[in-house]
């Protein structure tokens, strides 16, 4: 540190790098493990019946992951359409978990597309030719070929999206150029729109179709905040790790962890919002073509699960993330990252299972989902490290970066987004990165 | 007004904050009970100076609240469920999810009264007239001027003691307030 600082003797020294080599192992294990009980799971689904549960379970395993995938691509899209500065040492993160959407979340798809007539009995021969009234107002949507044209359109926007994204974001750690900023935000402005209409398809035409009679208007906007929950609370974490082995030390300062906090207790109150109100208008409207969704919810152990989801994935989350210091406390945002994603699980079997275990939660059940989703975890996380591992951990050359590090405020004022770093106790002098040398 | 009237207690007058402070933390110490100070406005440190406990209106507003969700709920699962069935959109008669947001407000609701008809009962209000307000000087306890009052009723109230106490405590006006 070559700034003389009078504070900075006060700082005790960072503590080394967490030694995590015991850890390598695990996205195998989780391959090994999960890839097992799939097998499992699936013969003995085959046996019983007829492969029904296992495509529900690794719909639910299937939906989960999605979520991360798209959140991570929202957070991409809403940091160039925002021009934002502090993002910058996280984009780098967000970009790879996002083009984890096509091929990897793209391929494990295929069971669904193969399992859908099991899945949805909306595509059996019956009732595609003798369509109720309920289906035949969701023609050509909720037809054969148009469920597959949606998997195939949602998947092949993805792809160029994300792939627009990296690649521009590559071509600028090697050239600088602005160039690749202005493309960035150009594919951003054409992609928030095709984004926010391939995640309302995605979460219609895969999770909402199990109980094709219904229909909501919120229902995607409910995925997609749920999404950006559990994607903000994954990115914290990993950011978190990477600050603890000083890889994004040195463009990392306190106030991303409390950026990050922030916008996950937003989108804890978002979710709610968007749930209560889907809730609070299909059930006082009285149309039982509308509220039969919730009334299966309420039979059996399902009553409660919901009662898990007011409290778990709202209240509790609410209440732990509503002190200032706590976004920025990592023995807290922890236990609430790792809360958040038993949350969200618990949010897909509460959207899914109910189509199919109308009785109540499927304990019996409930290894299958989990057991996919360790193996789809794991095989996820592989990649991801390895595509974090083949590039600069962030854009290195990204003309916001300087912001992002806390280096530079040209107008920090409380109105022009420099609100903290003004109001730092070191009394105007420039805020130090927290890195190592 | 009685022809022979009784003491109500003494009434210290003091000029500053500081003093009636300080006055406040000097009859606490000695113990009394049956006292108060007034004061034309909030003192901070007065709570403590005078060992005032945290309000108990809390306790109110929480039973008032409890008793307000209950009533939600039981009112809206004996309407819906018991006294008048009807099958509305195929919802089940009653739903404790759905009662909740009515119940809610019943507990607002209740708890609010419980807030403030528990004020009243521990302040002992409403009441029509009170000692204090026919001495002629305590209009200024509005004004710029601060009082200690120690009632006959408290057990360790002695004319003499008590007044030597107030004196020692710094105030220059002591009189007697009759009943």
């Amino acid at each position: 540190m070559s700034q003389q600082d009078d504070f900075s003797n006060d700082d005790p020294l960072p503590p080394p790098p967490l030694d995590l080599s015991k850890w390598r192992t695990l996205p195998g294990k989780l391959i090994g493990i999960g890839g097992l009980i799939t097998v499992v799971g699936f013969l003995f689904s085959w046996q019983h019946d007829g492969m029904v549960n296992f495509g529900f379970s690794w719909l639910v395993a299937f939906m989960f992951f999605l979520s991360l995938g798209l959140g991570a691509l929202f957070l991409v899209l809403a940091h160039h359409l925002f021009d934002a500065g502090w993002s910058v040492a996280t984009r780098r993160l967000c970009e790879h978990m996002a083009s984890l959407l096509f091929p990897w979340l793209a391929m494990l798809f295929i069971p669904i597309a193969l399992l859908a007539p099991r899945i949805y009995s909306w595509m059996g021969p019956a009732l595609q030719k003798n369509p109720d009234h309920a289906l035949h107002a969701k023609f050509p949507l909720f037809t054969t070929s148009g469920f597959y044209i949606v998997a195939v359109a949602c998947f092949a926007v993805w792809w160029l999206l994300t792939n627009r994204l990296k690649f521009w974001s590559l071509k600028q750690d090697e050239t600088g150029s602005a160039e690749c900023t202005q493309k960035m935000r150009l594919h951003s402005y054409w992609g928030i729109w095709l984004f926010a209409f391939t995640l309302t398809f995605g979460a219609i035409m895969w999770m909402k179709a199990v109980q094709y009679q219904w229909f909501s208007t919120m229902y995607g906007v409910q995925y997609f905040a749920g999404s950006v929950w559990l994607t903000l609370a994954t990115i914290y974490v990993i950011t978190m790790f990477l600050d603890r082995q000083r890889v994004l030390s040195d463009v990392l300062h306190e106030h991303q962890f409390y950026f990050l906090g922030s916008l996950l207790f937003a989108f804890t109150v978002f979710y709610a919002y968007v749930s209560f109100s889907q809730y609070f208008i299909i059930w006082n409207a009285n149309m039982p073509e509308e509220t039969f969704w919730y009334v299966v919810r309420e039979k059996g152990t399902w009553f409660y699960v919901g009662l898990v989801i007011v409290f778990g994935h709202f209240f509790m989350p609410f209440l732990a993330l509503l002190r200032i210091d706590v976004k920025s406390n990592f023995a807290l945002m922890i236990p609430i990252a790792a809360w958040a994603w038993l949350m969200h699980f618990v949010d897909m079997t509460f959207n899914i299972l109910p189509a199919q275990f109308k009785d109540g939660f499927p304990f019996a059940w409930v290894w299958l989902p989990l057991g996919i989703m360790a193996f789809m975890g794991g095989l996820l996380a592989q990649v991801f490290i390895k595509k974090f591992a083949s590039a600069s951990p962030y854009p290195k050359k990204d003309p916001r970066l300087i912001e992002a590090m806390g280096l530079y405020h040209p107008v920090a004022t409380q109105i022009s987004g420099g609100e903290l770093d003004q109001a730092d106790t070191r009394h105007g002098a420039p805020v130090q990165p927290k890195g190592g040398h | 007004m009685s022809a022979n009237p009784k003491p109500y207690g003494l009434l210290a007058e003091f000029d500053n904050t500081a003093d009636v402070l300080h006055a406040a933390e000097k009859v606490r110490t000695a113990g009394f009970r049956n006292w108060d100070v007034y004061m034309p406005f909030p003192i901070h440190g007065m709570d403590k100076a005078m060992g005032l406990k945290n309000s108990k209106v809390g306790w109110f507003s929480f039973v008032g609240g409890a008793i307000g969700y209950t009533t939600g709920m039981l009112m809206i699962w004996w309407m819906n469920a018991v006294d008048y069935k009807l099958m509305i959109g195929g919802k089940p008669m009653f739903s404790p999810n759905a009662a909740f947001p009515p119940s809610y407000e019943l507990t607002i609701l209740f708890g609010s009264f419980g807030a403030i008809l528990g004020m009243l009962f521990l302040n002992r209000l409403p009441r029509l007239n009170h000692p204090l307000l026919k001495h002629k000087r305590f209009g200024l306890a509005s004004h710029d001027k601060f009082y200690v009052v120690i009632e006959t009723a408290d057990p360790k109230y002695s004319e003499s003691e008590t007044r030597k106490l107030l004196e020692a405590a710094g105030s220059k006006r002591i009189e007697m307030v009759e009943d």
